[in-house]
C-alpha cells in the first residue's frame, strides 16, 4: 500500500478517536511509547492517555492542514502533521505541529511508538 | 552524554552551518538520506544539498524555540524543532517546524537520516 496513503489514513483516524473518543487512544501506544507535550516528557501506554484525557477541555477538533512522511529506517514510518486544533467554546483555533513515529503491530497495522506535540503561537 | 544536549548540539551545528555555509551540510547527510522540504521530497545527501543551496535567497538566518527529543527505537535519536527564519531582506520572519531523525555515524557523531520541513504559515 502506498506509505503516503498509510500515513494519511493512520493521521486521520487518530486524530477522529482523539476527537470523539480520547480513551480510545489506548489502542494506539504500547508500553514502550513516548509522549513529548509541549515539552513534558511521558512514557508507556497508560501514562500518555492519562495525561492525554486530563487536558483541561472536553471538546476539541483537530483540522489537518499538512502530513509528511518518511520511511524511519527501522520498519517504521514518520509522519509529520501540521493543523489547527478548535477548543469548544474558544473564539480562536490553535494551531500545532506533530510528529509521529509507527512502527507496524503483528496484526498488520501501526502504533505510535514516538509521539512530540507542540503548538505554534504566533 | 545527555540526550537533550547532545540534540540541542546537533540542532545548533546544523543551523550555524545552514546560515554560513550551506554547502557544507553535505557533511550531514548520507546517500540514503531523504528531506521533504515544504512537501517536495528529495533523496540523497547531492541532491539534498544541490535544493538547500539552490533557495531563492542569499542570506539567511534561523532562530531556535524550542526542540524536542526522543530516541527512535533504532539507535537514533528524533528531534523536533520550531523556531523562526529571517530572509535578509524581508521585513517579517517565517515561522517553522522541522524534524530530524539522527543516526549515529562510525566517528562517534550524527548525521541526517530522514528530515522534514514546514513553514507555519499564520
Amino acid at each position: 500500500m502506498d506509505p503516503d496513503a498509510v500515513a494519511k489514513a493512520f493521521v486521520e483516524h487518530y486524530y477522529t478517536t482523539f476527537d470523539s473518543n480520547r480513551g480510545g487512544l489506548a489502542n494506539l501506544y504500547q508500553d514502550g511509547s513516548m509522549l513529548t507535550f509541549e515539552g513534558q516528557k511521558i512514557q508507556g501506554a497508560q501514562s500518555i492517555v492519562a495525561k492525554l484525557t486530563s487536558l483541561p477541555f472536553q471538546q476539541c477538533q483537530h483540522s489537518i492542514t499538512t502530513v509528511d512522511c518518511q520511511p524511519s529506517g527501522a520498519g517504521g514510518m514518520l509522519v509529520f502533521v501540521s493543523g489547527t486544533l478548535q477548543l469548544a467554546g474558544e473564539q480562536h483555533a490553535l494551531k500545532f505541529s506533530q510528529m509521529f513515529h509507527l512502527m507496524p503491530t503483528q496484526q498488520g497495522s501501526f502504533y505510535v511508538l514516538n509521539d512530540i506535540f507542540r503548538l505554534n503561537y504566533t
